[in-house]
């Protein structure tokens, strides 16, 4: 052993304390329980991470070619644990990984050269990109007849763009903070990558309302800066409310999605050297798990998903503001605000569904992102589909109720009209697809639920064009009726903004963890460091003749 | 109720089944009575002074509305409490979930409550004079829906949907208590999607036909969303008070964590009903059509404007921010205050939303209005202290009853 | 910037540092370092663990009253800017609204009180936690890199009254640390 005068020369180092000079500063402590620690010679053993449960999983993760790492080609999916946590919980996370093994999942694809399918999904958005720049670099050129707007359709597929997008990026806020509140651990494994994409999306939305009038050098009216025309922003406009509500929802969603960074952007930090650790680094902020600053974070984490989620509400409530504060028949109508909302998170969890498809099969993340997360997303998708179903069908039957001759055209145009094509797709896609999730059967198919998604998000695009469009194309005065028709710059703008949303999400992917490396780690089962004991219910003798339980009689 | 003699052999402390009733010498044990007095005192003599005058016909059935209306959404909330734990197949909410169960067995009773308002449809809506229809456009354009025959058949309709599944999902769970079969909980989580499917169109219908259509020319969608805020929020805090009183019986099962929770979702509906009660306003305060802004002109005029101010101060703001803090959220006597606060603003709420198709002018309060609310109140505590008595207060051997017990906040 | 700088002990030494096995090794240690007294010293973990604060004997944090000035701070500036742009510097009638407009004003009053609280909540954090440092003694030692991976560290810090190198090795030894490192600052 070595004493404790030894420690101090050890410590201090050799100049200070005159002591021999010894070169290594670690002490190995052999303690009889951590006799095992010697042969590890600082590589990281399954037993290690395991603790006290290592016994018990050891079993398990023996047929796994390398306990270090994730292997989603030894899953057997007859293992699978079932989706049904009637009997008991299955584990979230697949394998009974080490927590070294998912740090290795998350940051082997970064340190990796990139595949030769992400460059060609890289360069094929970053064309799409390209195509945005020249229809947006046109539209400020020739003024917004480039589009087919028209008088009466003043807005058609630029504000559909708009709510599009932000409708997109609701359902990163609903799985990171929404899902948060209620304690569905599940969330942890996709979070980080539906964060992300919120991000994006509030991106590419908010390229609309910049661009929609043409002339992009006057935005800054929208805001409330000192002026030298001593002009102010209206503020009882609905307009107005969409510059604070959006250019908030998008700078709390990325205060939110650092500060869900920075562990692991540690971590990433923490593996790596050179120009790569100095950037990580500073990113990292110098973070060093501390317990202490764990509770301050843990903290403003429960405290932004509290802000964020009445603000994901509020933001789409106000998007739908801007048509139902009007007095323009199917605009108009008190259900709007919940029922943007709920088709907002609708659309998105579809989004999400088609983007974590792809990225889970690319990053072999097999067990982290599991069938369990897709039968989940399915069911969310089922239910705002539901709710988005009851909005249309009451929408309708308030506009007969309601004996205003007005309303009723417009839904019965919307249905019969020039624009039924485009109402029936919208129904369709949005409301009797998703009814094919009531089967587990397509709730467990990738196929299934990939082409799905995309069904539900043509479907709310089309919602908001059906919206837009059909209402305003039959004026209160017939002569002012007309038909609206995409230009070749209506449909190159919106495929441009899928190429910036894609691109985005390539650079994240390659970039970035993709997924919260700390929060997984938390919900594996070897994290609990003290979990607590079930008390047993003991059925004392309480059963009548009946075979009904009795209430307590002179036995107590 | 935890047997330590137990924790010696095994660190498992044990839970006795008998232990988790209503103990007999227990206080609640007399809820049902005291329901039935209740009940019998106020309702009788709400109808015997009410139907002493035809002068006092209209408010009688009026002040009745806002009774029943309180009492049912008491149990509607339970109902929707109940078919979501099933459906999200929640843990934490095992050892409460009783709590809705007993709420929603008042269904069948309260409804009951709605079949003397059968003899006051004349006084309540105007659509059911057919010379008031024959007089009127609007009302000859609506009367395929609003007749009295189609009315009546939906009203069995609503009733039927909610009776059925209280009786259903609360069968399902006490034969549990007994056989113990983990199918059942599958069978519940089944049955819960399509159950919340039926009852958003019955609820959401229900608020159009008795309360909306009071004012016959008046229409808004987000109603039926409005009404079933309001009646989820209050249940929430009559659940608070019940698990308030559960957790001094069951120290061991039912702990601050779960009354913890039970504040948080009662905090989220209060917030859910103010975005709702909001949401109605702004956009037809915006749009200013004089087709909607009736509702709200009347209830802004002499003395209704001091109450929708003070609904809106006392049923949103004050308690929003007395709730905030998470210590008020594990405070006992706190919570019963807010909770008993939010009940009052509820029966304010279906009060508020009723009469002023009868007081055009002003608020004008009766002595009918404590009675019926009284008497209504009681058939819901006698229904519910019934139904508390005949049971145990948790589904005894629910599979996931050892989660909910140990579960903690985060 | 203060903020910058970590509070770190004066001197040359700055303390041990002791890895752990185990979420739950590391739970009981940190309940003994606790019962020991020490007052300066913390734990360092990839994950937060659930109950850990409690072992270590921390008072809650303070962070949400900032969040609640920087919400009522964001709710009066968005009021108070709307009513003085609407009634004073920019007066407009609009579809014959009054001039103060308060259901009008409340979305993005709401608007700017979330931003005031997340700005708070986030800011707030990081100050509260002394971030960013970019330099800390502990960064010294490779050991530590493991962290922010797999491994449960627990440190204590030599301006700690009870520290003394030997009894603290000592003690952490005996709470079952598996390996424990002296850290110069």
């Amino acid at each position: 052993m070595i004493g404790p005068t030894d420690f101090d020369v050890v410590f201090f180092g050799p100049g200070r304390a005159g002591g021999p000079a010894v070169g290594a500063d670690r002490v190995h402590l052999h303690t009889p329980t951590m006799a095992m620690s010697a042969g590890m010679s600082g590589t990281h053993n399954e037993s290690d991470a395991m603790g006290s449960r290592g016994s018990q999983t050891a079993g398990s993760s023996a047929r796994l070619a390398d306990p270090e790492l994730l292997d989603p080609t030894n899953l057997n999916p007859d293992l699978d644990p079932d989706l049904d946590p009637v009997d008991h919980r299955a584990p979230l996370i697949l394998g009974a990984p080490t927590f070294h093994a998912i740090t290795e999942a998350v940051a082997r694809p970064l340190e990796r050269k990139p595949t030769r399918g992400w460059w060609i999904c890289f360069l094929t958005s970053v064309a799409m990109v390209g195509l945005l720049g020249v229809s947006i670099g046109w539209l400020f050129w020739e003024g917004i007849g480039a589009w087919g707007l028209n008088n009466p359709v003043g807005w058609a597929f630029d504000i559909t763009n708009f709510v599009f997008w932000v409708g997109i990026g609701h359902a990163g806020t609903l799985i990171s903070a929404i899902l948060f509140l209620f304690r569905q651990k599940w969330r942890t494994s996709i979070n980080r990558s539906a964060e992300a994409m919120t991000l994006f999306a509030v991106m590419c939305a908010l390229i609309f309302p910049g661009i929609h009038i043409g002339r992009p050098w006057v935005a800054y009216w929208m805001f409330p800066i000192p002026n030298q025309m001593g002009m102010w922003p209206q503020f009882r406009s609905p307009l107005m409310w969409d510059v604070f509500a959006v250019s908030i929802y998008g700078s709390v969603s990325a205060l939110f999605w650092f500060v869900g960074l920075v562990p692991d952007l540690a971590t990433i930090r923490d593996r790596s050297t050179g120009i790569r650790r100095t950037i990580f680094g500073l990113l990292a902020l110098g973070w060093r798990g501390s317990m202490r600053h764990w509770q301050h974070y843990e903290k403003a984490y429960l405290i932004l998903a509290g802000l964020a989620t009445p603000l994901v509400l509020s933001v789409h409530s106000i998007v739908s503001m801007d048509f139902a504060t009007s007095q323009l028949p199917g605009w108009h109508t008190t259900i709007f605000p919940p029922y943007f909302v709920a088709g907002a998170i609708f659309s998105g969890f579809a989004m999400v569904v088609t983007l974590m498809v792809i990225t889970r099969k690319a990053f072999g993340m097999e067990q982290i992102i599991t069938m369990k997360h897709f039968d989940y997303m399915a069911k969310i998708m089922l239910v705002t589909g539901m709710m988005v179903g009851y909005a249309y069908s009451l929408e309708f039957f308030i506009a007969w109720f309601s004996g205003n001759a007005y309303e009723l055209f417009t839904f019965k145009n919307r249905a019969f009209g020039p624009y039924a094509w485009a109402y029936w797709t919208m129904v369709s896609c949005n409301v009797l697809s998703p009814q094919l999730f009531w089967f587990k059967k397509v709730r467990s198919s990738l196929v299934w639920l990939f082409v799905l998604s995309i069904f539900v998000n043509i479907g709310m695009w089309f919602e908001r064009f059906v919206i837009i469009v059909t209402s305003l194309h039959r004026d209160f005065l017939p002569s002012s009726w007309f038909y609206f028709r995409p230009t070749f710059f209506d449909v190159s703008t919106l495929i441009g903004s899928f190429g910036l949303f894609f691109m985005m999400f390539c650079l994240f992917v390659r970039f970035l963890p993709i997924v919260a490396t700390a929060e997984v780690k938390s919900i594996l089962p070897q994290a609990a460091a003290h979990p607590p004991q079930a008390p047993q219910v003991v059925h004392d003798g309480q059963v009548g003749a009946d075979g009904r339980v009795l209430a307590p009689g002179a036995a107590h | 109720m935890i047997d330590h003699a137990h924790a010696s052999h095994s660190e498992i402390p044990v839970l006795q089944a008998s232990s988790l009733w209503l103990p007999r010498q227990h206080s609640w044990q007399r809820m049902p009575m005291v329901g039935l007095v209740l009940a019998v005192v106020g309702l009788g003599a709400s109808l015997a002074g009410g139907l002493a005058s035809p002068a006092a016909h209209s408010q009688l059935w009026h002040s009745w509305l806002v009774g029943a209306l309180f009492a049912l959404s008491l149990g509607l909330g339970g109902l929707f409490f109940v078919l979501v734990q099933h459906s999200t197949q929640a843990g934490w909410s095992v050892v409460v979930r009783r709590i809705g169960e007993n709420a929603m067995a008042t269904l069948p009773f309260v409804a009951l409550l709605f079949v003397p308002l059968l003899f006051g449809l004349g006084d309540l809506f105007h659509w059911s004079h057919a010379d008031a229809v024959a007089a009127d456009p609007l009302l000859q354009h609506k009367s395929p829906y609003l007749n009295v025959p189609f009315f009546l058949i939906r009203a069995l309709v609503y009733f039927g949907v909610w009776s059925f599944l209280a009786f259903w999902f609360g069968r399902q769970s006490r034969v549990q208590d007994t056989t113990g079969d983990h199918n059942l909980t599958r069978r519940m989580r089944r049955m819960s999607a399509p159950a919340l499917i039926a009852f958003a169109f019955t609820v959401t219908y229900f608020a159009i036909d008795w309360v909306m259509s009071l004012d016959p020319h008046w229409y808004s969608t987000i109603f039926g969303v409005y009404f079933f805020a309001g009646s989820v929020m209050a249940f929430f805090a009559f659940m608070t008070l019940i698990a308030l009183g559960q957790e001094k019986l069951l120290p061991r099962v039912v702990n601050g964590e779960h009354l913890h929770d039970i504040a948080k979702l009662l905090f989220a509906f209060l917030v859910f009903w103010a975005y709702m009660a909001f949401s109605q306003y702004l956009l037809i305060w915006y749009a200013n059509l004089p087709e909607e802004t009736g509702f709200f002109a009347q209830r802004l005029v002499g003395s209704w404007r001091p109450v929708s101010v003070g609904l809106s101060l006392g049923h949103f703001i004050v308690p929003f921010f007395f709730l905030l803090p998470r210590t008020v959220k594990r405070h006992p006597k706190a919570l019963a205050g807010v909770a008993i606060w939010l009940l009052a603003m509820h029966a304010l709420d279906m009060y508020w939303l009723v009469m002023p198709s009868l007081h055009a002018n002003g608020i004008a309060l009766s002595w009918l209005d404590f009675t019926t609310l009284i008497g209504c109140s009681g058939v819901f505590l006698a229904a519910f202290g019934w139904s508390l008595r005949r049971q145990a207060l948790v589904p005894l051997r629910d599979p996931r009853l050892p989660e909910s017990i140990t579960f903690e906040n985060v | 910037m203060a903020l910058l700088r970590p509070s770190l002990p004066p001197g040359e030494r700055f303390g041990v540092l002791a890895e752990f096995s185990s979420p739950a090794d590391l739970y009981h240690a940190c309940e003994g370092v606790r019962d020991a007294g020490y007052t300066r010293w913390d734990a360092h973990t990839p994950f937060p663990i659930h109950g850990l604060d409690r072992a270590m004997g921390l008072k809650a944090s303070r962070l949400p009253w900032v969040v609640l000035v920087m919400a009522l701070g964001g709710a009066l500036a968005g009021i108070g800017l709307q009513g003085w742009v609407s009634t004073t510097a920019y007066p407009l009638v609009i579809s014959g609204k009054p001039f103060f407009s308060w259901p009008a004003f409340i979305p993005v009053t709401f608007e700017l009180s979330v931003l005031g609280g997340a700005l708070g909540a986030v800011f707030g954090m990081f100050a509260m936690n002394q971030l960013p440092t970019w330099y800390h003694p502990l960064f010294s030692k490779s050991s530590f890199e493991r962290m922010s991976d797999d491994g449960f560290f627990l440190s204590i810090e030599s301006w700690d009254p009870r520290f003394e190198t030997d009894r603290t090795v000592e003690l952490l030894r005996r709470l079952g640390a598996k390996e424990v490192e002296l850290v110069a600052s």
